[in-house]
């Protein structure tokens, strides 16, 4: 049997396959025109990946914003539920999880067993998001590659984190100053200003270490630093951030169908 | 200073309770007390529409008001918040008063049901009262509503000073205010007050709370009997009709109905599993839905802290005026709006224990920043007690702030919560 779980955020699809409790394979694709579509292709992919054979059991369990959209799969689960299963089971020791996504920040309070205890998320605004960062790279005409790889220096500008369209203003302001503000040191202000609204969040359901980081976000080593910084301790990340939730959504399929199993 | 005429918004009211009434004779689960209450909110509406032409002198009023006085004088009430958000339970949003309101200058963060109040004067879908009588007994908002109101509607108006802390000396401050507000009225309206009908008021209205407290009783059982959003029938009746006598007849009946059901072992959804705690008012325009998805997931409001929980304390008949001045300070309501103490964290925890709450839901009305301030202190404190609260950014009548589909996640996500534990 094949246990999947699918996360469809607002630019990619998460699909992740388990068997015996094992990650077996998973995909990282963009979203196309047709969630439903690109959703099924990206399983498919997976499941092909994973080796699963025709006929065999798959049962699979979506999650993320885009899964209301999609008619196929066993059931649907909250992200959060998902984000605090799939941190756990990366990171036992993680009893807040931060997820940051491309449109919304999720902070995820985990229990000893590993369940959901408490969350809040971000998604008014796009400030402290991903897409604000993938904003602020094409401002500064910088890949977000080159935009990580730039150094985290201890002076940094002061960028609002209220609202992204001002934080743009006062980047641009930045960039027309002379002399221009550095450009690392702009980069660093974003950071602060992004991980100033997520501590704004952490703090709605109380700090709590270990803390894991999720989400493509994750991926960005500076923004990471300042992060860590800012707690005052080391997150943990995982080698793959973008896909705990649709571990936590595969974790949930593979209970769902023991149950149903043994029932 | 502009306005656009509009529909009278009391008429839409009037003819959705009909229709309401139309439709739960269809339903073989409607109870007679749902009967009751919706001839109840449209006589209320309807006597207020029909004042003018059969002479009645129509007494505009903000929230917690006491309008057991407005009552005993032969005045007919009229609620102005409530008017508000019965508006937008009816019509499913409120954007046309909203936006009178706004070219009144009124700021985008001010609360939307004072917004929608000057500007539902203004656009005319609320008709204008003959006075207007406000109080500092809630919020800032309140305190100013009043004088734009009197602007607005070109009519007098009277401001009640209710003290913010409570002590004998501010009982007869208030109560020598409650006597000015009398000669005001008696003046502009050119009615007597009848203060032995103020003291069969007074009467009705201390019978009126102890069967509140009594269909509490009846929630605390498990299932519990009442419907997962019926106390909003409870809070509007208490708010409309103050010591009336149709306001007793509704309670005793549900009373009835409820002790029935406890009897019977007869829950108010098919099988409970969430028992609830509501902080603050949910959207109106969203109370359909809110039914809906408690059904679905079994979930029930067994208590209200701040609306219908009421405390200790009785209405003395033969001392009317100073009874109407304590229960100011008795209303559940107060507990959390002056001043905030103790009272308002103790009845949280006797609540998580007696009601066995599972779980609290905070409708944070972004507009509303007194009640906004507590979130935190009411989180911390039903997290001592092993209870999760989620907050549903929102407005009581503002649609535009959240949508359906936004609280349907938050709160699936809740239950999955309160189902994992």
């Amino acid at each position: 049997m094949k246990a999947v779980g699918v996360d469809i955020g607002s630019l990619t699809t998460k699909v992740v396959v388990m068997e015996d409790s094992r990650i077996v394979s998973y995909v990282v694709d963009e979203i196309g025109d047709e969630v439903e579509q690109s959703a099924k292709r990206a399983v498919e992919h997976a499941l092909e990946k994973a080796g699963a054979i025709r006929g065999e059991d798959v049962y699979i369990i979506s999650t993320g914003i885009g899964s209301r959209g999609i008619s196929f799969g066993q059931a649907q689960k909250a992200i959060a539920t998902c984000l605090a299963r799939g941190a756990f089971s990366l990171f036992p020791a993680a009893r807040l999880a931060i997820d940051l996504g491309a449109e919304t920040s999720t902070v995820v309070r985990v229990s000893e067993k590993g369940r959901l205890m408490d969350w809040a998320n971000q998604d008014k605004c796009a400030s402290g998001t991903g897409l604000f960062l993938h904003q602020v790279a094409k401002l500064m005409n910088l890949s977000l590659s080159e935009m990580d790889s730039l150094p985290v220096p201890d002076r940094f500008a002061e960028i609002t984190n209220t609202c992204a369209v001002f934080a743009e203003s006062e980047i641009i302001s930045h960039i027309h100053r002379v002399p221009p503000t550095p450009k690392e040191e702009i980069v660093a202000g974003v950071y602060y200003s992004v991980v100033g609204r997520v501590i704004s969040l952490v703090k709605r359901v109380g700090v709590a270490r270990e803390v894991a980081v999720t989400g493509g976000v994750a991926l960005n080593k500076g923004l990471i630093k300042v992060l860590g910084k800012e707690l005052g301790f080391d997150v943990l990340v995982p080698e793959e951030p973008r896909i705990v939730a649709a571990v936590g959504a595969a974790l949930i399929a593979a209970e769902n169908y023991e149950r149903g199993a043994n029932s | 200073m502009t306005s656009q005429v509009t529909e009278n918004k009391l008429s839409v009211i009037v003819r959705a309770c009909r229709l309401v009434r139309r439709m739960l004779r269809a339903d073989p689960e409607a109870r007679q007390s749902q009967f009751m209450y919706y001839s109840m909110l449209e006589e209320y509406f309807a006597r207020i529409l029909r004042a003018k032409e059969e002479g009645g002198f129509v007494v505009g009023h903000t929230v917690f008001f006491p309008a057991e006085i407005i009552y005993a004088m032969g005045l007919v009430p009229m609620h102005t918040e409530t008017a508000t958000w019965t508006m937008a339970l009816f019509t499913g949003e409120c954007s046309d008063i909203l936006a009178s309101g706004a070219r009144l200058g009124m700021a985008q963060e001010i609360c939307t049901p004072h917004r929608g109040l000057a500007g539902a004067f203004a656009s005319g879908a609320l008709p204008r009262p003959d006075v207007m009588l406000w109080s500092n007994m809630v919020c800032d908002n309140t305190a100013k509503s009043g004088e734009l109101i009197m602007e607005v509607c070109h009519c007098p108006g009277f401001f009640l000073d209710r003290p913010f802390k409570r002590s004998q000396h501010e009982i007869d401050y208030l109560v020598s205010e409650l006597e000015d507000m009398v000669r005001f009225l008696e003046e502009k309206s050119g009615r007597k007050m009848d203060w032995d009908r103020l003291s069969e008021i007074v009467a009705r209205m201390d019978r009126q709370i102890e069967l509140v407290r009594k269909i509490n009783e009846l929630r605390k059982k498990v299932p519990t009997p009442f419907r997962p959003q019926g106390f909003l029938e409870l809070l509007t009746v208490d708010y409309l009709f103050p010591g009336q006598p149709e306001a007793l007849e509704y309670l005793e009946t549900l009373h009835r109905e409820l002790t029935e059901a406890v009897k019977e072992g007869r829950g108010a959804v098919k099988a409970e599993r969430f028992r609830l705690m509501t902080l603050f008012i949910p959207p109106m325009y969203l109370m359909g839905f809110l039914d809906r998805i408690s059904r679905q997931f079994g979930a029930v409001s067994v208590i209200e802290p701040f609306f219908t929980y009421w405390g200790e304390g009785r209405l003395d008949p033969a001392r009317p005026l100073e009874s109407v001045a304590r229960k100011s300070y008795m209303i559940p309501e107060m507990r959390m709006y002056g001043p905030l103490d103790e009272r308002a964290l103790n009845a949280i925890v006797r609540c998580v224990e007696d009601y066995k709450v599972d779980g609290a839901i905070y409708y944070a009305d972004v507009g509303c920043r007194h009640s906004c301030a507590t979130i935190k202190l009411f989180k911390d404190i039903l997290a001592e007690k092993d209870v999760p609260m989620l907050v549903v950014d929102c407005d009581v009548v503002d649609s535009t702030v959240t949508s359906e589909d936004e609280v349907r996640e938050k709160l699936e996500q809740f239950f999955e919560l309160l189902e994992e534990r």
